[in-house]
């Protein structure tokens, strides 16, 4: 049975990010107005300084407009919000690289000492309750080391880049961290 | 890509013991006695002992020392006759074909040669594919490697309407593509106009970060602006290395040269024998 | 999917970020991980961001009018060679493959008019004659350094060595067997089983590669064609009939010469990864 056709705004993100690789201006649009927000906030969590983020955004719609169709075929295996994002911590990277010693990634924030409330525990389906609790008490140049691996999906070398720190230094904070989440886990 | 950490998974996916287990190298290239033959007869490199680390380091010598065959040395082009050669901790003797060493090293020759009727994103992407780019991996990272040699606009022209400046270009986009660990370019910068030499040195220094690049040249000022270690290199041997200060001051104003890198050089290879400067 | 969303109050802080009381770590851990994948929440932070971060709204403002005059046409992707086909031939190989084709069918042709070489009942089918050699030149093609311009960064890849080597043979035999098949059926000389044929090729493209890796493709691609002559042509030229290298009597002997081969290939892969195979 054919499905009606969809408004744009009904579009999700892959369709938009096919359009983009035919030429289509209007679904950059809707993709730059749907994702541009969530891809500042995130990226002003990893580096204070403004002009910086605003440059690696530039960059990556700019190499989105530009060769979606390339890419339209390889985002396999993740969204295409999933992959701006790969995009983006890239030029991140690469942006510190130039200014390797005047950027500066914003200090480890100190763990909050709010209790969750009851409607946290909506969330525990992605971080479950002992994982959570963990990852708090986890020491925070651990957890920042952590969170560049695993959630940004950046390598080691990358790693050292962004956090300014020697490879060796990130490696051990990467063990020190597992150690120290199997331990709290067991 | 997992990203959650729930309570039965592990972090494995995205950290694997091997990527953080330690680095078991001091420097990621290391050469002793290193002797390379090239042709029949002629030791080309005669006992060559070399430490490099992160960085970028410029490869200085007159021509014919030797330095395009130390970087097919290096490069596993050429295999060493004598001596040891060790890169990212890995032998690079024998006679093995070093795929996943190859994978993590970066290559522009310098007679680069190329297929004219490819356009450049068509031979950047042959070339991810002939080093085992995971090929999820490759259009980003083309498209990346194009981006950061500044050939963004022209990534679909073919390669036999750039000049020749660009056709360089392209060779160094090729060259990091794999995002190595141990860059090496011969003479990179034949070709390019001064804005774009400057422009390369920016690239230089961004590389330089947390890869260990080895540029050969003969532009002394290349080496100046973006080097952090120089070796200079002649017939064979190791004749100095140190940062390109140390460099300007072994050479004093009785020393041939424009500049204090100049005379520093000229200090340096200067044959006792002779009163003008060498070839 | 789940379809748990995350609070309010979690997307207002996230959208302060580290200006306002922040979130613990698990919750910002738990919602970035949430929005990559939720289109919903993603909507909830644009309305919270030009609520509560107004700065920020500006950054995307600011980022916007910077990009849109950059968005020029879009640049129009060419239907382009994939990097499928450039993995099997490269571009210097697709002349000679043609040329390789055209003598083959040249020699069918002569055969079919003229009914094979020689006089009286000793015929020889000219497609056999010529078997062994045609893909010697493919071979030869493929990896000569004076064909193939981009010779010395093929041979420094991951890839290089053995994979490249079967590519690139089975590329040249894909079209060189078939070429023959169609002669050996059309020909009609009595006496021509298709192994007659076959194994004397395989065997000279075997020699050939061994013996390229030894002394570069060049020269035994010469050597290998110059046995050809001695051995197959110009007996049967004097003898004006078959000689016994090709009947069915040699064809032991060409077995064992392609298992040789075959066996020193393996042995030496990584010669074809270095750049003496390509003189």
């Amino acid at each position: 049975m054919r499905s009606v056709r969809k408004a744009p705004d009904e579009w999700d993100e892959e369709r938009l990010v096919r359009l983009v690789a035919k030429g289509d201006r209007a679904a950059f649009d809707e993709l730059y107005r749907r994702t541009a927000p969530w891809m500042a906030v995130r990226l002003r969590r990893r580096c204070a300084d403004e002009q910086i983020v605003a440059e690696v955004m530039q960059e990556t719609y700019l190499a989105v407009w530009r060769a979606a169709g390339a890419f339209a075929g390889a985002s396999v295996g993740g969204t295409a919000v999933g992959w701006l994002w790969t995009i983006a911590a890239r030029r991140l990277v690469d942006a510190f690289r130039r200014r390797a010693h005047h950027a500066e990634p914003p200090p480890a924030a100190a763990p909050a000492d709010a209790a969750p409330a009851a409607e946290e525990e909506a969330l525990a389906a992605t971080v479950g309750g002992d994982v959570g609790d963990a990852l708090r008490h986890l020491a925070p140049e651990l957890r920042q080391v952590l969170q560049a691996l695993v959630l940004d999906g950046l390598s080691v070398r990358e790693t050292s880049v962004l956090l300014g720190l020697p490879e060796g230094t990130v490696k051990t904070r990467a063990r020190r961290a597992r150690i120290a989440m199997r331990r709290a886990l067991t | 890509m997992r990203k959650a950490i729930g309570k039965d998974q592990h972090m494995m996916p995205a950290m694997s013991a091997a990527d953080i287990a330690p680095t078991p190298y001091a420097w990621e290239i290391r050469a002793t006695g290193l002797k390379v033959r090239v042709g029949r007869k002629r030791m080309a490199v005669d006992g060559l002992d070399l430490s490099l680390g992160t960085g970028v380091h410029g490869l200085l010598g007159p021509n014919g020392a030797g330095k395009t065959t130390l970087i097919r040395a290096l490069a596993t082009v050429l295999r060493p006759a004598e001596g040891t050669l060790e890169l990212l901790g890995e032998s690079a003797g024998g006679t093995g074909e070093h795929r996943a060493l190859r994978r993590r090293i970066g290559y522009l020759p310098q007679e680069f040669g190329y297929y004219k009727r490819f356009t450049v994103r068509e031979f950047v992407e042959y070339m991810a594919w002939l080093k085992e780019v995971p090929k999820a991996d490759i259009p980003g990272a083309v498209q990346r490697a194009v981006e950061r040699v500044g050939l963004a606009d022209r990534a679909e022209e073919r390669m036999k309407a750039l000049s020749g400046g660009m056709v360089r270009r392209v060779g160094i986009a090729q060259a990091i593509v794999n995002d190595p660990s141990i860059l090496l370019l011969d003479e990179p910068t034949a070709g390019l106009d001064p804005a774009q030499r400057l422009r390369f040195r920016e690239l230089l220094q961004e590389l330089g970060a947390d890869t260990c690049v080895v540029v050969s040249t003969h532009l002394v000022e290349d080496v100046a602006a973006a080097c952090s270690d120089v070796v200079l290199f002649a017939e064979g041997r190791l004749v100095f290395q140190g940062t390109p200060d140390e460099l300007a001051a072994a050479g004093g104003p009785e020393h041939v040269g424009d500049s204090p890198l100049e005379r520093g050089y000229s200090a340096l290879l200067l044959n006792p024998e002779q009163t003008r400067g060498t070839w | 999917m789940s379809v748990e969303h995350a609070s309010t109050r979690i997307i207002d802080c996230y959208a302060r970020g580290l200006d306002g009381t922040d979130l613990t770590a698990d919750e910002v851990w738990a919602v970035e991980a949430h929005l990559e994948a939720c289109r919903v929440c993603r909507e909830r932070l644009a309305a919270a961001v030009a609520v509560h971060a107004p700065g920020v709204a500006a950054l995307v403002g600011n980022v916007w009018a910077g990009l849109e005059p950059r968005l020029g046409a879009p640049v129009a992707r060419r239907r382009y060679r994939s990097v499928r086909l450039s993995s099997w031939l490269t571009p210097a190989m697709v002349p000679w493959l043609g040329m390789v084709v055209s003598v083959a069918l040249l020699a069918l042709l002569l055969d079919l008019v003229g009914g094979g070489y020689g006089f009286g009942s000793g015929r020889v089918s000219l497609v056999l004659l010529l078997a062994p050699v045609l893909p010697v030149l493919g071979v030869a093609a493929s990896w000569s350094q004076g064909l193939d311009p981009a010779y010395e960064l093929t041979a420094s890849v991951p890839r290089a060595g053995l994979q490249l080597v079967l590519r690139r043979t089975a590329s040249v035999l894909a079209v060189v067997v078939p070429a023959l098949l169609v002669g050996g059926w059309a020909t009609g000389v009595p006496g021509v089983t298709a192994a007659q044929w076959l194994l004397p090729c395989l065997a000279f493209t075997s020699t050939t590669l061994a013996l390229g890796g030894v002394v570069g493709v060049t020269r035994a691609a010469v050597a290998v064609v110059v046995v050809w002559a001695g051995v197959v042509v110009a007996p049967t030229v004097v003898a004006s009939r078959a000689t016994f290298a090709l009947q069915t009597g040699g064809l032991a002997v060409w077995g064992l010469v392609l298992t040789l081969g075959i066996g020193v290939v393996i042995a030496r892969r990584g010669a074809y990864s270095v750049l003496g195979a390509h003189r």
